[in-house]
């Protein structure tokens, strides 16, 4: 097969490689690119484990993406949502609310909810059920990934306040959601 | 020491300590690995349920450029994946997906092109696909050596089974199936191989046991046990699929011995379905025996498994299964009987939950109807027969806690029971299950025991080494939690080694619910052999008697007068710079003290609410009462996520997931098609935690691993049966299964009326 | 599952991708939003030598209001963001509802209109790995002539399993095919064919461009039954419209979807309900109508029982929620 120079942005870092036509996305991420935490599941779209964002912070299956239909564009993967060092704060809260089991769908899930947020800053029931239908999830049976997703906005106005180093007492204003409890700052 | 004083770690909810590093993406799972010089590795499978090999022509793909060894039945001689299961077959194949050759190449593209240069000839023979079909007296034999197609009957026959059933007023019964299913674990089954040098494997590969791995791929390739060295890493899931080493394992190592590479194997999307090893099409009957005031006497179980093309595995196991039924009812009588049948379909083995999600399934909806007969409010049937602590088992077993009337209690208040069982709408169904489960089974694997190590740094900082792996269940954590508690430290003070076995002690495994109670006691006495080291030098430093002191809050107190302490960290660091330098290692193991089974159980009780839709039979799950009596809840929020996943199980299972076969051939094999629940089908939760501290299990407590599914999965079915109005002779109970069942109920009633 | 080998081209206008279509005829492949062709390609159920991207036609990426009050979508949008435009939320509330039907938001952040009007029929067999079909003998459409769903039958029973298409007949819109040189107008009705193999009239070269929903605003609704609610093909899909006036009902349209080949417009019941109207009575006279429009009935995804079952309650649903939009 001839191989195809092409561009890719990922995570704010652009990078040119060579490409076969039937790279997909996911090939290129994970091999070209060894950012290995997007991961290869059924490779049809079905489990959600491959997600990454598009440049407009949507969620999309990078299994499914011809690399080269994405030449010059870019997206983002897990590694990209630290900041600083800092986790991301639905990255906190998965790890917070108990989302986070056996790990392998986490980093897809995550993705996914990330874009879910980008869209809804606090989602409703039904946008989380939505947003969240294309991933699998067998050890936590989505409960407390929706808990996690559910804090992420109590949990990110929390840390803002934080960062302006507001007193303590704003902090322990966070009041979780029924049926969970939040144990602060380790 | 003095006695112990107030829990500081155990029983705070606590993150799991992998958390961040599993959030960020940073997490290597085995598909991740990429070692130099490593190859790819494909797998031949066969296309027929039945046939003879006639002809396996390698030559071709040998020629391949860019493929480095093929390898067939001839280079796997004497290796065996089960008893009767050649990894690599050589003569006549026995189900579709059966290997039947091995390539590795310089990427997956070069492997796959080389197995369609693999030339076979079948000669294709008659086969059998159902049980039925298996037990018929003219059945083509699945395997020469099993005539008519059984592997094992088997036999057990606790109390007076007989005599109480001549006895009982009543007797129901049933018969019900369950359908095949499949683990379905979010990391895909893949494995590394480096067998390079012929003195050393190594394996990267999620597991639940890497112990159990190194024994067989010792055994396989006639090496001592620590020439193996296993590397797992995270496991990405297991649920019951990953205890043991299948035929794609040994191909990686075949492969890579004969290239002298690195080979990695992963599967590809049916695949996966092929070569797990999950429940097959199990057939059973279960009768009762109870008497006019909802005593039940005695059970009986008849059980036709399907043990698929192998199935040897499944009658040895599968005592439990009729076993845990005398946990949790005092009865007088239990048989239970069980015959497993040759089929050419995929092996079959135990799935989430063992196989009780479906024997549970069937027993609860049955107590659900013979309360129901008898005019007795189910759960007060139940909470009649349920066992109480200092019960003594049918085989003896003493049950130094139980929680199980307390469990049925509090979901029945919590629940608001009394206002809706018999008072809800037509199609709206409330259902109750109980259960219980072992924790620990010393007699099924080679030995149950669980070494640790604990290492303390002169920066007091700890390292706590442990052979148990984790596929998400929490463990990793709940050792920190247990080590740190031990040493009056935080688990953020202490990283867990695990995963690789040239580095931590032994450990049998993650089955069978062992790891809080084998493995966290393991830790416990390690951490505790720490602590003593550490309380000599303490000692000296404080000037009093070793006995005096107390280990808390990052801290080494004399109990007396507590402003009389060193830091943890000082005395760590003062016991290696001491005049002997000295240096902290505690070490650690645990087994149970009984000489078969366990000596803890778990129990508990759900009560489940459905709605069915008569148009259709969706079913939907409106809300899950969980009590659970887990001994103590270490970390009550990795409790809870265990909960969680097995509400998420029992549901499936019972609801949706069903591998359709036809021929041998799986006709969903898709993370699409195979249906498994997502977010829309979850139901809300509620988890009540009920803690009694077993004497036994480490801060008393037992074990939340598969517990909760098994109560789940009868309570289920018990609401499905209420809203229904009948019993559903099936799972997973699909909208048409359900949908037929109420057409039948119609009829009935027409019938009745005309 | 790796992608069979084929030439990519990526055209930056219409004009240039028709041109590469006229060229490589029938070895062509399009792909849009790729969800449905990956996933099948690595099936190998296609295995094009050309495949043909249209993510960079910007012609096909618009919406526009026509001077007529007719709404003109282009065949390259995104599924999400049709879900989220104000007019079809507005107008056409049944067009709204089968794309937020289809699949699930991953899917339709990459998956786009045109390919869900093309989205490959689906059945048991095609739908699973090549290895996985050699243990069988062919089908229809792996060059056999042989069904697996329906032993005896003479054509390629796989299902259209699409939704859109479903809601897209209930309010009368119109595809714009294009080719080298030609465009046509075609009722989305008369876009399908009853054939699992040849399912839809599209010329090899020729593509969707366009759809076009009609200005007048007809009250509709549509539904689809799951045994999952998100991520799921559908067992049953309906969608139903009508014009009320003065207590009338006119130009109503009942349109079955993932029943058979293609979608089912059940022309007579419709009849039926605008001569009685919605209530009871009519509802009960077309119910026993509905199991002779649907055909020769698979065991697909679901014995042929229940679907008759799916089909009969999902009709008297639609018809149920169309009656509430009518009383308001």
């Amino acid at each position: 097969m001839a191989k195809h120079i092409m561009s890719l942005t990922v995570n704010g870092d652009k990078s040119e490689f060579a490409v076969d036509d039937t790279d997909t996305l996911l090939d290129v991420i994970r091999n070209q690119l060894s950012l290995t935490g997007t991961k290869r599941g059924c490779t049809t779209g079905s489990c959600g484990v491959c997600t990454v964002n598009n440049d407009r912070g949507e969620a999309m299956l990078s299994c499914l993406t011809l690399a080269r239909e994405w030449d010059g564009e870019s997206v983002t993967t897990i590694e990209g949502l630290e900041a600083d060092g800092q986790l991301d704060a639905i990255q906190a809260a998965f790890v917070e609310f108990g989302a986070v089991q056996c790990g392998f769908c986490t980093p897809g899930v995550i993705m996914s909810a990330k874009a879910l947020l980008n869209r809804y800053p606090q989602p409703t029931e039904e946008q989380i059920n939505e947003g969240m239908a294309g991933v699998l999830c067998r050890c936590t049976g989505h409960i407390k990934v929706k808990d996690a997703i559910r804090n992420d906005f109590r949990l990110r106005h929390d840390l803002a306040n934080q960062s302006k180093n507001k007193s303590d007492n704003d902090a322990q204003e966070f009041k979780p959601e029924p049926g969970f409890s939040y144990t602060g700052k380790k | 020491m003095k006695g112990e004083v107030t829990l500081d770690m155990v029983g705070q909810r606590r993150p799991r300590i992998d958390g961040p590093e599993k959030v960020s993406g940073r997490a290597v799972f085995t598909d991740d690995v990429r070692l130099p010089g490593m190859l790819h590795g494909r797998i031949l499978r066969s296309r027929h349920q039945h046939a003879k090999i006639l002809k396996l022509d390698t030559s071709k793909a040998e020629a391949l450029p860019g493929v480095h060894a093929v390898v067939v039945a001839e280079d796997a001689k004497g290796i065996y994946a089960t008893p009767n299961e050649p990894t690599i077959c050589g003569d006549v194949t026995r189900y579709i997906g059966e290997e039947l050759a091995g390539v590795a190449a310089i990427d997956e593209r070069t492997a796959a092109e080389a197995l369609e240069l693999i030339e076979v000839e079948y000669e294709v023979l008659p086969s059998v696909s159902t049980i039925r079909q298996a037990l018929k007296d003219d059945a083509p034999q699945v395997d020469e050596g099993f005539p008519g197609n059984i592997v094992s009957t088997d036999f057990d026959d606790w109390g007076t089974t007989e005599q109480s059933f001549d006895e009982a007023d009543l007797i129901f019964e049933d018969k019900f199936v369950s359908r095949p299913t499949h683990n379905l674990f979010a990391e895909y089954h893949v494995v590394v191989a480096d067998f390079s040098r012929p003195e050393k494997l190594d394996i990267w590969t999620p597991t639940q046991t890497a112990y159990l791995f190194q024994h067989s791929f010792a055994a396989a390739f006639k090496l001592s046990i620590n020439q193996v060295r296993i590397v797992h890493l995270h496991t990405g899931g297991a649920f019951s699929g990953r205890g043991s080493v299948r035929p794609h394992h040994y191909i990686a190592a075949l492969l890579s011995r004969k290239a002298r590479r690195p080979v990695k194997i992963f599967s590809s999307g049916d695949e996966e379905f092929l070569i797990c090893r999950t429940l097959g099409d199990n057939q059973y009957k279960l009768r009762t025996a109870v008497n006019r005031d909802g005593l039940v006497k005695a059970i009986d179980i008849e059980a036709v498994l399907d043990g698929g093309g192998q199935g040897h595995a499944l009658g040895y196991f599968g005592w439990m299964v009729g076993k845990c039924m005398s946990w949790i009812m005092d009865l007088e009588g239990l048989r239970f009987a069980r015959k497993v049948v040759l089929t050419n379909q995929r092996p079959n083995f135990l799935g989430h939950g063992g196989m009780m999600i479906g024997t549970n399934a069937g027993l609860m909806q049955q107590l659900q109807r013979i309360a129901k007969t008898l005019e007795i409010d189910p759960i007060d049937m139940l909470l009649k027969n349920a066992i109480e602590k200092g019960h003594i088992g049918m085989s003896g077993e003493t049950f130094a806690s139980c929680g199980l009337k307390e469990c049925l209690e509090k979901v029945r208040d919590a629940s608001g029971w009394k206002d809706k069982y018999g008072k809800l709408p037509k199609y709206h169904g409330i259902g109750v299950g109980m259960g219980s489960m072992a924790a620990g089974a010393r007699g099924a694997f080679r030995h149950d025991t669980s070494a640790a190590m604990v290492k303390v740094g002169e920066d007091g900082l700890v390292t706590v080494f442990t052979g148990i792996p984790d596929m998400g269940q929490g463990t990793h954590t709940t050792m920190a939690m247990i080590a740190a508690e031990v040493l009056g430290i935080t688990d953020s003070e202490i990283s867990v080694v695990a995963g690789d076995t040239d580095i931590t002690p032994v450990d049998v495994g993650a089955f069978a619910q062992r790891g809080t109670i084998m493995t966290g006691n393991a830790v416990k006495n390690a951490a505790e052999d720490a602590r003593a080291q550490l309380a000599k030098n303490a000692a000296e430093w404080l000037e009093v008697d070793e006995a005096e002191l107390v280990f808390h809050e990052g801290k080494i107190f004399v109990e007396s007068d507590p402003e009389k302490n060193a830091p943890f960290a000082k005395v760590a660091h003062s016991t290696l710079h001491s005049k002997e330098g000295r240096y902290v290692m505690g070490r650690g193991f645990y087994t149970t003290p009984v000489d078969y089974g366990t000596a803890a159980w778990s129990f508990g009780a759900q009560v489940v609410e459905v709605k069915v839709d008569p148009d259709t039979g969706l079913v939907n799950v409106l809300k899950v009462w969980v009590a659970h009596d887990c001994g103590k809840a270490i970390n009550p929020l990795a409790v809870e996520g265990q909960i969680d996943g097995q509400i998420y199980s029992a549901m499936s299972q019972v609801l949706y997931e069903e591998c359709e076969t036809d021929e041998g051939q799986y006709l969903n094999p898709s993370r699409l098609e195979y249906k498994m629940p997502r977010t829309y089908e979850m139901p809300d939760v509620e988890y009540i935690i009920v803690e009694t501290n077993d004497p036994y299990g480490p801060f008393g407590a037992k074990e939340v691993g598969e517990g909760p599914i098994v109560v789940g999965g009868g309570a289920i079915a018990a609401a499905v049966a209420d809203a229904v109005g009948s019993f559903l002779p099936e799972i997973p109970m699909t909208p048409f299964k359900v949908w037929r069942e109420i057409r039948k109920n119609e009829y009935r009633e027409q019938r009745k009326s005309a | 599952m790796l992608l069979p080998e084929y030439n990519f081209h990526k055209p930056k206008t219409l004009d240039e991708c028709l041109q590469v279509l006229s060229k490589i005829g029938d070895q062509g492949q399009l792909i849009a939003g790729g969800t449905d062709v990956v996933f099948n390609m690595r099936l190998r159920l296609f295995q094009p030598e050309h495949l043909v991207s249209i993510r960079s036609l910007e012609e096909l990426q618009t919406i526009e209001e026509l001077p007529d009050g007719a709404l003109r979508i282009g065949a390259g949008c995104r599924l999400e963001d049709l879900s989220h435009h104000q007019v079809i939320q507005q107008k056409y509330p049944a067009l709204k509802e089968s794309i937020d039907a289809v699949a699930s938001t991953h899917i339709r952040n990459l998956g786009t209109l045109g390919g869900n009007i093309c989205l490959q029929t689906r059945c048991w067999f095609t739908n699973n790995s090549e290895e996985w079909r050699k243990g069988r003998e062919g089908c229809f459409k792996t060059d056999c002539e042989h069904c697996h769903v329906i032993q005896t039958a003479h054509r390629c029973h796989a299902i259209n399993n699409s939704d859109t298409p479903v809601a897209l007949i209930a309010l009368d819109a119109t595809l714009t095919l294009a080719k080298a040189g030609e465009t046509r107008e075609v009722p989305i009705a008369d876009f399908y064919r009853c054939d699992g193999e040849d399912f839809c009239i599209l010329e090899p070269d020729e593509m969707v461009t366009a759809i076009t929903l009609p200005a007048i605003q007809k009250s509709s609704v549509f539904l689809k039954f799951t045994p999952r609610r998100g991520m799921d093909f559908s067992l049953g899909a309906i969608a139903a419209s009508a014009n009320f006036f003065n207590g009338k009902v006119e130009n109503v349209r009942l349109v079955l979807g993932s029943i058979s080949s293609a979608p089912i417009d059940l022309v007579g019941p419709a009849k039926i309900l605008e001569a009685e109207g919605l209530d009871d009575q009519a509802i009960e006279k077309i119910l026993p109508l509905i199991r002779g429009e649907m055909g020769e009935l698979t065991n697909l995804y679901g014995r042929a029982g229940y679907k008759k079952q799916i089909a009969r309650s999902l009709v008297e649903r639609a018809i149920i929620k169309l009656r509430e939009l009518q009383n308001g």
